[in-house]
């Protein structure tokens, strides 16, 4: 490719007129649900999805997708397929009105994280984990365990075993995030100069 | 001892500053957009790396990063050709980013005994970011090197490519003894053997 | 980033939509609450939704290059650092808005496989070369500037995974704003020879600039059912004309002659008059003969061709795709 972009014009010839309409309809890989904990003491939230091969790699690019400004102090990911999703109500129901207070008959008994949408158009919130033998008893026992003091009109669970989370020695990925001043506006402040412009040119 | 720091420093920093130049140039030509990120934060990360390093040298007395990173000429720079060499496709720069990297974590990780305090200071503040790096690379490593057939072959080749390339990494210096001698770095031999002994496993 | 210049077709609702779950969802709108994934909405609607978020995020991805081109020449330690985070910070936008369209039901590979063949549009602009710094700062500065016009006016629409997108965007749009002005600055407070060479880019990118917004009101098809389904939230000439309000007094403050001797702020109606835009040459442009369409696409084709070993590697069985929920 003859190009004004030196970068372009290094790329290799590539027969692209014959290779575009061949694609294969599976290049596609898995989604993950990204959960970021902006600082101590504030809940994990949903903050998006993102494209991966396994949750290995999902947690890896979570990283640089989702964190790399503002703040955090911890993420965790999980296949998208393994979020359970309850009904979504509107007004002042409450979803959790319409999950039954059954109590679990025991059965194989798992840790789920539950995460709460107090507000349409907003982001889910994670607020502790239970212990269940299904996504449904989790909802369920989410309902008594950690009875929620607003209005919630969807919840997700997840087997907390799917989980990757930040590994304790893998919490100072995000040491430096303060130091990254380039990637935030306040770093590009134009005042003082843009006034010695306007001084000098009168 | 001034001199054979500097040296150090150059080194180090030219080896950052240059490989991160490079490694910029995939922003917007990733693999995948999550993928293309993550790339270029790492570079972004070099490039900082490279600039803390340079302000390190203007306090020894060199001139400011700006004028020593962008106005040098070419035979001025201390860094191995390793880091210079074209990107190639992906498979090339990611092995290059893993070999690199994973020197790169030992470094730093030396450097956080060195008897020069800012080296030391700096290898204890950038830890988590080499963490990344390494966590990255190694990562997109073992799941290519164990994809498909072509992924399989791609890798050894730029692998079988960039080895002899790599031990330019760790050329000592004309001051080696002294760096050691003084406790500013553990030398380039012992750093060799850990990556050697770290790429084994 | 993003122009007003979304092409919409077949603007009527289809009959065949229940009616009573047409008005609900009208009136949960009507009330500012959010449409979300799972909601019932109308099939247009989803189909305008994904042409839209599509366009956009197509809009990011190409938008990388122009600036991209100029992350190896950048002047200097600080320009440098942040031109690759703004870089990085747009295909991080067709990251998440890929991920929103996605939410409607359409891979993004789908998306991706349309973009490259040439059957889904991006904005115009990123058709038109940049030859110097000065014309990647321009971008930087005026036309983030615009983009962030359109987005924050749609930030307020009624898809919930498109705001959501959005917001985070705009949040990170602040700092391309701030950082595009402080090159500018610079660039005016700097030599003769500087301040020329941002002149030129001026000069050259004023015209895109006008198409950026998409036709005149006049002639563009009007949607009152896309407007009060909050999927387009302002005319194309009201978008000018807050860009125009907002950027027109900072770039004369810096001394620089807008070339379009007819540009002039109405007092009486507020409104902003102008030379008329080449609309032909728009049409000419987005229908794929402008300076660049084709380098842009064969770049983007390149870019999917070398890295298809990499997804296909990654690719497993066990990891199907699904639609991300949010
Ligand atoms: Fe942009
Ligand atoms: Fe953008
Ligand atoms: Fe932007």
């Amino acid at each position: 490719m003859k190009s004004l972009d030196p970068r372009v014009n290094r790329l290799p010839e590539i027969d692209i007129e014959n290779s575009v309409s061949r694609k294969d309809p599976l290049d596609q890989l898995g989604t993950y649900e990204v959960f970021v904990q902006p600082k101590e003491g504030k809940p994990f939230q949903h903050e998006g999805a993102l494209h991966a091969s396994d949750r290995e790699m999902a947690f890896v690019l979570a990283k640089e997708s989702f964190t790399r400004r503002f703040q955090c102090i911890s993420l965790f990911v999980v296949r998208t397929t393994n979020v359970f999703v309850s009904d979504t109500t509107e007004d002042s129901e409450s979803v959790y009105d319409r999950i039954k207070g059954d109590v679990d008959k025991g059965g194989n008994q798992q840790s789920y994280e539950i995460f709460n949408l107090y507000k349409r158009g907003k982001q889910h919130v994670h607020i502790g984990s239970v212990s269940a033998s299904s996504p449904e008893l989790a909802m369920a026992a989410a309902k008594n365990k950690l009875p929620p003091s607003k209005t919630v009109y969807n919840i997700w669970t997840v087997k907390t075993s799917d989980i990757r989370f930040t590994q304790p020695d893998e919490m100072d990925l995000w040491n430096t995030l303060p130091d990254k001043k380039f990637r935030d506006a306040s770093d590009y402040k134009g005042g003082d100069k843009l006034k010695e412009f306007l001084e000098r040119s009168k | 001892m001034s001199d054979a720091l500097k040296e150090l420093i150059y080194k180090i920093a030219d080896d950052q500053f240059i490989l991160g130049h490079r490694n910029s140039e995939w922003t917007g030509f990733g693999p995948m957009l999550e993928e293309d990120i993550a790339f270029s934060s790492m570079a972004q990360d070099k490039i900082g790396h490279s600039f803390a390093l340079y302000t390190m040298l203007r306090e020894l007395g060199e001139q400011d990063p700006d004028t020593v990173a962008f106005t040098r000429n070419a035979n001025q720079f201390h860094n191995c050709i390793f880091v210079e060499l074209p990107n190639g496709e992906y498979d090339f720069s990611l092995v290059r980013h893993f070999l690199f990297d994973t020197a790169e974590a030992l470094r730093f990780e030396m450097l956080l005994n060195s008897s020069y305090e800012p080296l030391a200071l700096l290898a204890k503040k950038i830890r988590g970011e080499l963490r990344y790096h390494t966590i990255h690379a190694n990562t997109f490593l073992k799941k290519l090197g164990s994809g498909t057939e072509e992924s399989i072959s791609r890798l050894q080749k730029s692998l079988d490519y960039s080895l002899p390339y790599a031990m330019g990494m760790f050329e000592p210096s004309p001051y080696e003894s002294e760096l050691i001698s003084e406790g500013i770095f553990g030398g380039e031999e012992k750093l060799r053997e850990q990556w050697t002994k770290k790429l084994r496993k | 980033m993003y122009g007003g210049g979304t092409t919409f077709e077949g603007i009527k609702a289809e009959k065949k939509d229940d009616p009573v779950k047409l008005a609900e969802f009208e009136a949960r709108i009507e009330r500012g609450e959010k449409i979300e994934p799972t909601d019932w909405m109308p099939a247009l609607y989803r189909k305008q939704l994904i042409r839209m978020i599509e366009q956009h995020a197509h809009s990011e991805i190409i938008g990388a290059l122009p600036e991209g081109t100029w992350i190896t020449r950048a002047p200097g330690f600080k320009r440098k650092m942040a031109l690759m985070a703004k870089v990085q910070d747009e295909v991080g936008h067709a990251q998440l808005l890929y991920s929103a369209a996605e939410t409607l039901g359409k891979s993004r590979e789908e998306m991706i496989d349309d973009l490259i063949n040439g059957k889904s549009k991006y904005s115009n602009i990123f058709n038109y070369p940049t030859f110097t710094w000065a014309d990647c700062c321009f971008i930087s500065w005026l036309v983030d500037a615009g983009a962030i016009v359109n987005q924050l006016a749609n930030a307020k629409g009624s898809y919930g995974p498109y705001c959501r997108a959005l917001d985070r965007i705009c949040a990170e749009e602040s700092f391309h704003l701030k950082y595009g002005h402080h090159c500018v600055i610079y660039l005016a407070a700097g030599t003769e020879i500087q301040r020329q060479m941002f002149q030129d880019a001026l000069n050259r990118w004023w015209p895109p600039m006008m198409h950026f917004f998409g036709p005149s009101d006049k002639i563009s098809v009007h949607s009152d059912t896309l407007m009060k389904w909050k999927v387009k939230m302002g005319s194309n000439d009201d978008m000018r004309n807050q860009f125009l309000d907002m950027y027109v007094p900072k770039i004369r403050e810096l001394g620089f002659v807008i070339p379009d001797p007819k540009l002039n702020k109405n007092e009486e109606t507020g409104r902003w008059e102008y030379t008329e835009p080449d609309w032909e040459e728009f049409k000419r442009v987005i229908n794929g003969d402008g300076p660049c369409n084709k380098e842009r696409l064969a770049v983007r084709r390149t870019a999917e061709e070398r890295g298809r070993w990499v997804r296909e590697a990654l690719r497993s069985p066990k990891t199907v795709y699904q639609m991300p929920l949010a």
